[in-house]
C-alpha cells in the first residue's frame, strides 16, 4: 500500500520514516563534526587540541591565532570522548597524553602518528636539543625509549624525588634528609613515622606521601630501584612475586598499613598533595620538581621547603625515573597534520614552553630552555642544584604497551586495600595481582595483534 | 471520541460540503482525519526522533558491542558471540556487585519512601510557616548529586570531617566513615538526604485524598493511625507503587558511590570501598578503567533485562494491593 498525498501516514510508516530521519540526522551530525578539524594547509586553518584546562591558556590560543594564523579549538581531555572521536574517525589533531604510560599503548595500537619525519624537518624542535625524557615518547614496537617518536613531553619531573617541610622536621626533631645523597626507602618511612601527628584517632599532620603518579608507574619504578623489572622481557606479563617486585610491593603496603600518609585506605580529601602540603598538614611530598610551581609563589612556604633525591633500596641501583612526561601526541587519522605540527612546535618550543620553563612547573624538555628555570631566590638556587644533580640518575623505566596504566591501577585499587588493612599477606596479594593484571594484559596483547 | 468517530465526522454531509468548498478554492483536499494525524505525528516526532537517536540507537550499538572484544581503540577486535555473557555468568565480582546493588535497592527504596512519606504527612498538617518547611525539606533534592557527594565526602572525611569532629568532641575515637564497613551507611544517608523528591510526590498524593473520608472515619471513632493505615495508604498506593518502581530503577543505577570515592580519575572507580562497589561501579570500571567495552555492554544489557523482570514482578505482586481510585462508570 502506498501513501497518497493528503492521506494519513500509518504509524508503522511514520516509525520507519523516523528511523530513517534518525540515521540521516546522525549522519548529518557526524558530517558537522567532521568539519571541525578539516581544512587545507595554510593560513587561517583550524586545529583541534584535546588538553586539560590550564595546559593551554585562552590568551595563548588568541596569541597563536595572531602569530601562527591558526585557530586552536580546545577540547577538554576526556578519555571517553577521545575514544568516541577516534572510533568515529574524527580525532582531535593533537591529544594530551602521559608519555610514560600512553606512548607505547597508542603506538602499539597504530593510532598515533610517527613524528620522526616532522622532527627531521623542524627548525624549532631539533633532535640534539631534546631532553632524554622525550624518549618516553619513543616506541619501537616492543620497547619504550627506542624507535620512532610518537609525541613529546611538555615538561617533566623525576617523580620519586620528594619535597619536605623543614618546619615539620624541626617540630618533630627529625634530621633533614641529605640533598646530595638519597635516603633509603626504609629511612624515608622511618622519618614519616616520626613526623606523623595524630589525635583521637585522627591524623592531623601526615608524615609523608608516597604514591607516585600512578600506582603502576610507582611500583614499576620502585621495582627497578630494587634492581629488577615488574614486567617480563616482552612486556606481556607482570610478576609481583620476584624478589625485587615483592620488595617494592612490601614497602608500599607497609607505607599504607602504617597510615603515615595518604593512601587508598586513608585518602587525602584534597585529592593531591599540593593543598595539604601548603596547609602544613604534610611533612614530605613525593611530588618531584614540578610542585615548585605551586611552592614558589607562596612566600611563607618556599623558604622552608626543600627538594631531596629519589630514595633508593639499600644495595639497589640509584634510579630516578620520570613517571609522567605529559605532553601531546598526534592521532594517525588527524585531519590537519601540517597545521597541527606547527601548533606542536609552538607549544613545545616557543612562547608556551618558555612560560612553563620560567614558572617552575617542571623541567623544560628542551635543553636550550633550561636556563629559564627559576633561580632568583636562594631557595630556588638550592632546589635547582639538587634537581640538576639528580638528572644524572635519570632513566626510562619502560611500560607495557598491552594495557593502560589506569587499568592496572583499577585492578590494584580493587585488590590491594585488603592487604593494606592487614587482611591479606603480601604474598597472597602478589599472586592475586599477577592473576588479575596478567588476564587484562593477555586481552590487551590480543587487541594489539 | 475514537478515530473511527472522527472519520465518521469527516463523512458527514457538512464535511463533504466544506471539502468541496476547499477543492473549489484550489486547495488540496485534506480531511480532518489526515490533519489530526499529521498534527499528532508533528507533535510527537521530536520525542520519537530523540528516542530513536538517543535510546534505541545506543542500545542497539551496545548490544552489538556486547558480542565483541572491542576496547574502544584497537582495530584488532573480534566477535565472541555470547562469550561475554558466558563470562559474566562465571564472574564472582559481577555477582557480588549485583548482590550488593540488590541489597542496596531493597534497603534504600523502602527507607526513602518511608522517610519521604513521613515528611509529607508532617508538612501536610496545618502548621505555621508550612511553605518554609516544604521548601527547606525539598531543598536538598535540588542540590546536584556531584555537589551533594562532595559535601558528604567532606562531612565524613576521617581526619577533617565534621562527623568525626563531633565524635572526638564527646571523647569518642574517630571513625573511618568513607571506608569499609561504614561507607555503606554514608551511602544510605546520601539517599535519605534526597528524600525530598519522594516527599513532594507523596504530598501531592496526600492532597488528593478526599477530606470527607478522613472526617467520616473520625466520626466513626477511628484513630489517626487507623485512618492513615486504612484510608491514606490505600489511596496513596498507586503513588507508592510509582515510587517503588522508579526508586528501584534509580537505585540499581546509582553513581553516588563514585562521588564518595577517594579518587576521581578513571582508575578511581575501583577506589570505591567494597561495600559500595555496586553493579554500576563494576560497569563503569569495565568500560572506562579496563577498556572492556564488549563485556561492559553485556553487563548493561543484563541489567536492563533484570530491571524489566523486577518491574514486572513488582507489578504482579502488588496488583492486588494497589487501589486505583477511578470512576467505574468512566470505563463504560
Amino acid at each position: 500500500m502506498h501513501s497518497q498525498a493528503g492521506a494519513p501516514v500509518s504509524r508503522r510508516r511514520f516509525l520507519a520514516l523516523s528511523a530513517g530521519g534518525a540515521v540521516g540526522g546522525a549522519a548529518a551530525l557526524s558530517g558537522c563534526a567532521l568539519q571541525v578539524s578539516s581544512g587545507v594547509s595554510g593560513s587561517g586553518e583550524n586545529v583541534t587540541v584535546m588538553v586539560n584546562s590550564g595546559d593551554i591558556l585562552p590568551e595563548q590560543v588568541k596569541q597563536a591565532q595572531e602569530d601562527l594564523g591558526i585557530k586552536i579549538a580546545l577540547v577538554k581531555f576526556d578519555i571517553t570522548k577521545l575514544i568516541a572521536m577516534l572510533t568515529s574517525g574524527n580525532p582531535p589533531d593533537l591529544v594530551r597524553g602521559v608519555g610514560a604510560v600512553d606512548a607505547p599503548f597508542y603506538a602499539a595500537r597504530d593510532v598515533a602518528e610517527n613524528l620522526d619525519p616532522y622532527f627531521a624537518r623542524s627548525s624549532v624542535l631539533k633532535s640534539d636539543d631534546l631532553d632524554p625524557v622525550n624518549d618516553l615518547w619513543r616506541f619501537d614496537g616492543r620497547t619504550q625509549g627506542k624507535g620512532p617518536r610518537y609525541g613529546m613531553a611538555k615538561d617533566f619531573s623525576q617523580d620519586s624525588m620528594f619535597w619536605y617541610d623543614t618546619a615539620a622536621f624541626d617540630k618533630g626533631g627529625v634530621g633533614y634528609p641529605p640533598e646530595t645523597e638519597p635516603v633509603t626507602y626504609e629511612e624515608w618511612l622511618d622519618n614519616a613515622k616520626r613526623l606523623v601527628q595524630r589525635k583521637n584517632g585522627q591524623t592531623t599532620v601526615f608524615g609523608g606521601s608516597f604514591n607516585g603518579l600512578t600506582r603502576s608507574t610507582l611500583l614499576a619504578t620502585m621495582t627497578a630501584s630494587a634492581g629488577g623489572s615488574l614486567f617480563s622481557d616482552d612486556f606481556s606479563r607482570v610478576d609481583f612475586t620476584t624478589p625485587e617486585a615483592r620488595k617494592a610491593l612490601t614497602w608500599y603496603i607497609d607505607y599504607c598499613r602504617t597510615k603515615v600518609g595518604p593512601s587508598l585506605i586513608q585518602p587525602d580529601p584534597n585529592g593531591w598533595d599540593g593543598p595539604t602540603y601548603q596547609a602544613g598538614r604534610l611533612a614530605m611530598s613525593n611530588a618531584g620538581y614540578w610542585m615548585g610551581g605551586m611552592i614558589y609563589p607562596d612566600k611563607k612556604l618556599a623558604p622552608v621547603s626543600r627538594l631531596a633525591p629519589a630514595p633508593v633500596f639499600a644495595g639497589g641501583p640509584r634510579i630516578s625515573a620520570c613517571q609522567g612526561g605529559t605532553g601531546l601526541w598526534m592521532p594517525r587519522r588527524a585531519k590537519n597534520k601540517d597545521a597541527a605540527w606547527r601548533v606542536f612546535e609552538w607549544f613545545f618550543g616557543e612562547e608556551p614552553a618558555r612560560a612553563r620553563a620560567s614558572g617552575g612547573w617542571g623541567i623544560p624538555t628542551l635543553k636550550s630552555l633550561r636556563s629559564l628555570m627559576p633561580d632568583q631566590e636562594d631557595y630556588q638556587k638550592r632546589v635547582l642544584k639538587v634537581q640538576n644533580n639528580e638528572l644524572k640518575h635519570f632513566s626510562v623505566v619502560s611500560f607495557t604497551p598491552y594495557t593502560r596504566a589506569d587499568a592496572i591501577d583499577a585492578l590494584f585499587n580493587q585488590i590491594a586495600p585488603a592487604a593494606m588493612n592487614g587482611q591479606l599477606s603480601v604474598d597472597t596479594l602478589a599472586g592475586r595481582l599477577n592473576s588479575a593484571i596478567n588476564e587484562q594484559m593477555k586481552r590487551g596483547k590480543e587487541q594489539v595483534g | 471520541m475514537t478515530v473511527d468517530q472522527i472519520s465518521s465526522v469527516a463523512d458527514r454531509p457538512g464535511a463533504a460540503a466544506s471539502a468541496g468548498r476547499a477543492q473549489a478554492a484550489g486547495r488540496p483536499r485534506t480531511s480532518m482525519t489526515a490533519r489530526r494525524h499529521r498534527a499528532f505525528y508533528m507533535f510527537t516526532s521530536p520525542w520519537i526522533i530523540g528516542f530513536l537517536l538517543l535510546t534505541i540507537t545506543p542500545m542497539a550499538y551496545a548490544l552489538w558491542l556486547s558480542f565483541t572484544t572491542f576496547d574502544g581503540i584497537s582495530p584488532h577486535w573480534r566477535y565472541v558471540g555470547l562469550g561475554n555473557y558466558r563470562e559474566l555468568l562465571n564472574d564472582p565480582v559481577t555477582w557480588d556487585a549485583l548482590g550488593r546493588a540488590g541489597l542496596f535497592a531493597v534497603t534504600s527504596v523502602p527507607l526513602s519512601i518511608i522517610a519521604g512519606l513521613a515528611l509529607a504527612v508532617l508538612i501536610n498538617r496545618p502548621v505555621k510557616a508550612r511553605g518554609l518547611f516544604r521548601t527547606l525539606l525539598y531543598l536538598p533534592a535540588v542540590v546536584p548529586p556531584v555537589g551533594a557527594g562532595l559535601a558528604f565526602k567532606s562531612l565524613f572525611d576521617p581526619n577533617s570531617g565534621a562527623a568525626n569532629g563531633v565524635l572526638t568532641f564527646f571523647g569518642f575515637d574517630a571513625v573511618g566513615w568513607l571506608g569499609d564497613p561504614y561507607a555503606r551507611y554514608v551511602l544510605l544517608m546520601t539517599v535519605l538526604w534526597t528524600a525530598g523528591n519522594v516527599m513532594i510526590i507523596s504530598l501531592a498524593g496526600l492532597q488528593d485524598v478526599p477530606r470527607e473520608l478522613h472526617e467520616a472515619a473520625r466520626i466513626d471513632g477511628a484513630s489517626a493511625w487507623r485512618t492513615f493505615r486504612s484510608i491514606t495508604v490505600p489511596l496513596l498506593s498507586p503513588v507508592l507503587l510509582f515510587q517503588t518502581v522508579t526508586g528501584m530503577i534509580a537505585s540499581v543505577q546509582t553513581i553516588m558511590p563514585l562521588l564518595l570515592a577517594p579518587l576521581g580519575d578513571t582508575s578511581g572507580i575501583t577506589t570505591v570501598p567494597q561495600s559500595n562497589y555496586l553493579y554500576m561501579m563494576h560497569v563503569f570500571a569495565q568500560y572506562f578503567a579496563l577498556g572492556r567495552y564488549g563485556y561492559a555492554s553485556a553487563l548493561l544489557w543484563v541489567l536492563f533485562v533484570l530491571i524489566l523482570i523486577a518491574t514486572g514482578l513488582i507489578f504482579k505482586f502488588t496488583s492486588g494491593v494497589v487501589f486505583y481510585n477511578v470512576d467505574p462508570e468512566a470505563k463504560k
